[in-house]
């Protein structure tokens, strides 16, 4: 299917890219704006996600923060019942699968003499046996540790940043530490519950809203509380992580994280394009779920691809139902075509097929039927034009056969006369003549130009022809047999019509020559020397125009060897196409070449030769006649 | 053959330019169809500008000076070139046909 050689193609495919570009733009605009909502909507969710965790983070804590909250009175009531005080801790971390340690830790001195009591529970890491203990001692000077220190002189509970804890745990964990207040409200020790950051960071790994998510938790100073990476714990902070990714905006994660502020932000996390939401919790900590960008905006992005899927499978439908459209409706005009190249093919009666509808097919359908039926008019009329002119043209040639019958063709070849003669009609039929006869010794011949050509000029040289044979055969004098002639083509002449005529008689025996001319162009004489002249001979006037005209007859004695060339006018008027023509003199030229021996056919085919030489197939616009006679 | 005729009182005094030939001949002939009807004294040609004439050429001069003679007109042809003149002259058309 070529376009440049189908219409209905090419004109589907031009509509098809302005509805394809039309539904590009729109499609663009579609795409902006259900993207963006649907961006947000992702955004939206991505954040109930975080907001679900920290929820759920926050059950924990709250957890672990109500198993020792409002303990103070009991632990007040019961100062004096040590083993009561181990039994409290005990009870703590047995009933609560969350914490793995509890203490309750008295101001140095609280007891008189004893500068540490602390009474603490926990859960061995590796054997999972839980223990009770004192865990003051000089080597563990708990009052100044952070867990202690903190919470004391903030007067209120306080969640520790990560630490290992090397009193008896021997662990990275958390501590929740409220102060104990006696009944004026002064604090005279700290109670404290542990979660291990191993389980924390376990548990929170629980927490991915997609395949490929990881969630963190991070403390005040940055510090990982839990990461999927547990080497991380402890180990590093936020922002040493964030110097190893090549993008900075990790650092304003971290800021912001630490800043307690809630947000998202996308980020290059370890090459993958990634989108991160945070929020603080309750206790001062922060929390971050990293989720791949891909993740959280796959229905933008399946949005997108189905809204291009749609535009293209939408093109392609749009084309090959245009195509088909276009097709049915262009049909008729495949179909003129072929009726029309049935047509050129010369069969006019081709079936034009019909159109239904009245439009420009309907116009286009009459216009090839209206040229169908002229084109069969035409042709009638001109078989019949061209069978008229056939029967013009075989008639025609008929009478060209008659008219050259009537010129003599047994040229007399003797040993004291070579003669003869040549007709060349412009046309199919001229008006020139010549004719000649031998009785005895003496020769009668002439040439003649009707005035005009063709069939007019033809009928008069006929007539003018047969009066020569019969006033000719009467040896009359040369001029009797002018005016005789003269007078018969006058009779009845009213269109002016004439013929020049140079007639002569020739006596072979004494050579003397009896001529008349009647308007005639001037004959050549070649005499036995070779020297051409032309014949200086009373004009007269030209036959058929005044009866009774005395025409005067004169007389020339020929030597033997002397030549007599007769023309018409066709000769010395040939002309070329520059309009010059052959004239008098390049006859008179062409004479004074002319060997005297030579025969007088071959001198007047020469001659004619020359002429048809000079006019170079221009179109000869008269008759030639040429007539030689040659006295032996 | 271009053919100018303008008329002074009974006389028409013509001007002709070109050849005359067998291929116009006949618009010649329709040119001259207002000598011929008319009643001119006088006609005077000026064929200075004339360069050919063929013998069907001959005959309307012919036609037109019988028709002139026929009403008791005059027709003269002046200023011919020699070599248009010779034709007039070979055919003996100078004899009946006023050349000056």
């Amino acid at each position: 299917m070529s376009l440049k050689k189908n219409f209905a193609s090419r004109l589907s495919l031009y509509v098809v890219l302005f509805a394809a570009g039309l539904m590009v733009v729109v499609s663009l605009m579609l795409g902006i704006f259900s993207s963006s909502a649907i961006r947000n909507i992702s955004r939206r969710m991505a954040e109930s996600q975080l907001d679900r965790a920290i929820l759920e983070i926050e059950q924990v804590i709250t957890e672990v923060e109500r198993a020792v909250d409002n303990l103070d009175w009991v632990v007040e009531q019961h100062l004096d019942n040590e083993e009561f005080l181990y039994k409290v801790t005990r009870e703590i971390v047995a009933a609560n699968p969350n914490i793995i340690g509890s203490a309750i830790a008295f101001e140095p001195g609280f007891y008189k003499g004893r500068k540490y009591f602390s009474p603490y529970t926990y859960i061995g890491d590796q054997t999972h046996e839980i223990h009770t203990i004192q865990m003051g001692n000089e080597n563990y000077d708990y009052p100044i540790l952070d867990w202690y220190q903190i919470p004391k002189l903030l007067e209120k509970p306080y969640w520790s940043d990560p630490y290992f804890d090397d009193g008896g745990g021997g662990q990275a964990m958390s501590t929740y530490s409220m102060p104990l207040r006696d009944a004026d409200g002064h604090i005279f020790g700290i109670i404290t519950a542990d979660i291990s950051l191993a389980w924390l960071s376990r548990w929170m790994s629980g927490i991915k809203p997609y395949a490929n998510s990881y969630s963190m938790l991070v403390g005040r100073n940055g510090s990982f509380i839990a990461h999927p990476d547990s080497s991380k714990v402890l180990n590093e902070t936020i922002f040493t992580v964030a110097m190893e990714l090549a993008d900075t905006t990790a650092f304003d994660i971290g800021k912001a994280m630490l800043a307690g502020k809630k947000g998202m932000q996308r980020f290059v996390d370890k090459g993958q394009d990634s989108f991160m939401v945070y929020g603080p919790i309750s206790n001062g900590w922060s929390m971050g779920i990293v989720n791949l960008y891909a993740d959280i905006f796959r229905h933008v992005r399946h949005f997108n691809m189905f809204l291009a899927a749609l535009l293209f499978l939408g093109t392609i439908a749009m084309f090959i139902g245009c195509r088909r459209t276009i097709g049915q409706l262009t049909m008729p005009i495949v179909e003129f075509s072929n009726s029309a190249m049935t047509m050129a093919k010369g069969n006019f009666k081709a079936v034009i097929p019909e159109v239904e509808t009245k439009d420009e097919l309907m116009k286009l359908r009459n216009s090839l039927s209206y040229m169908q039926q002229s084109i069969n008019e035409y042709i009638v009329e001109l078989k019949s034009t061209t069978a008229s002119n056939e029967r013009y043209e075989s008639e025609l040639n008929i009478a060209r056969d008659i008219q050259m019958s009537m010129l003599p063709k047994d040229f007399p070849e003797r040993d004291d006369l070579s003669l003869f003669a040549m007709v060349q009609p412009a046309k199919e039929v001229g008006g020139d003549l010549y004719d000649f006869h031998v009785v005895g010794d003496v020769v009668f011949f002439l040439v003649g130009d009707v005035s005009g050509k063709g069939v007019p000029a033809s009928l008069f040289m006929a007539i003018a022809r047969a009066a020569f044979r019969f006033i000719g055969a009467l040896g009359l004098p040369m001029h009797e047999v002018m005016r005789r002639v003269n007078d018969c083509l006058c009779d009845g002449n009213t269109n002016g019509m004439f013929v020049t005529i140079f007639a002569g008689r020739l006596d072979l025996k004494t050579g003397r020559l009896d001529y008349c001319n009647a308007g005639h162009n001037p004959i050549v004489v070649i005499g036995p020397d070779g020297k051409a002249s032309y014949l200086k001979a009373k004009p007269n006037l030209a036959a058929g125009l005044f009866e009774d005209f005395p025409y005067e007859d004169e007389t020339l004695q020929l030597e033997r060897g002397t030549r007599l060339v007769l023309y018409t006018d066709g000769v010395t008027e040939a002309e070329r196409a520059d309009k010059q023509q052959y004239g008098e003199d390049r006859l008179l030229e062409w004479a004074g070449r002319q060997n005297p021996q030579t025969a007088s056919n071959l001198v007047a085919a020469d001659l004619f030769n020359q002429v048809k030489h000079f006019t170079k197939g221009a179109d000869q616009n008269d008759d030639i006649t040429i007539m030689s006679v040659l006295l032996k | 053959m271009n053919v100018t005729i303008t008329e002074e009182g009974a006389k028409a005094l013509v001007k002709l330019e070109g050849r005359l030939d067998t291929t116009n001949a006949d618009q010649f002939q329709k040119d001259i169809q207002p000598l011929m009807t008319g009643s001119h004294a006088e006609i005077d040609m000026d064929c200075s500008d004339m360069e050919y004439t063929s013998s069907q050429g001959l005959r309307m001069f012919l036609m037109l000076q019988k028709t002139v003679s026929a009403r008791g007109a005059k027709l003269v042809l002046r200023n011919m070139k020699p070599h248009v003149k010779e034709v007039f002259d070979i055919t003996g058309f100078s004899h009946i046909i006023t050349i000056l």
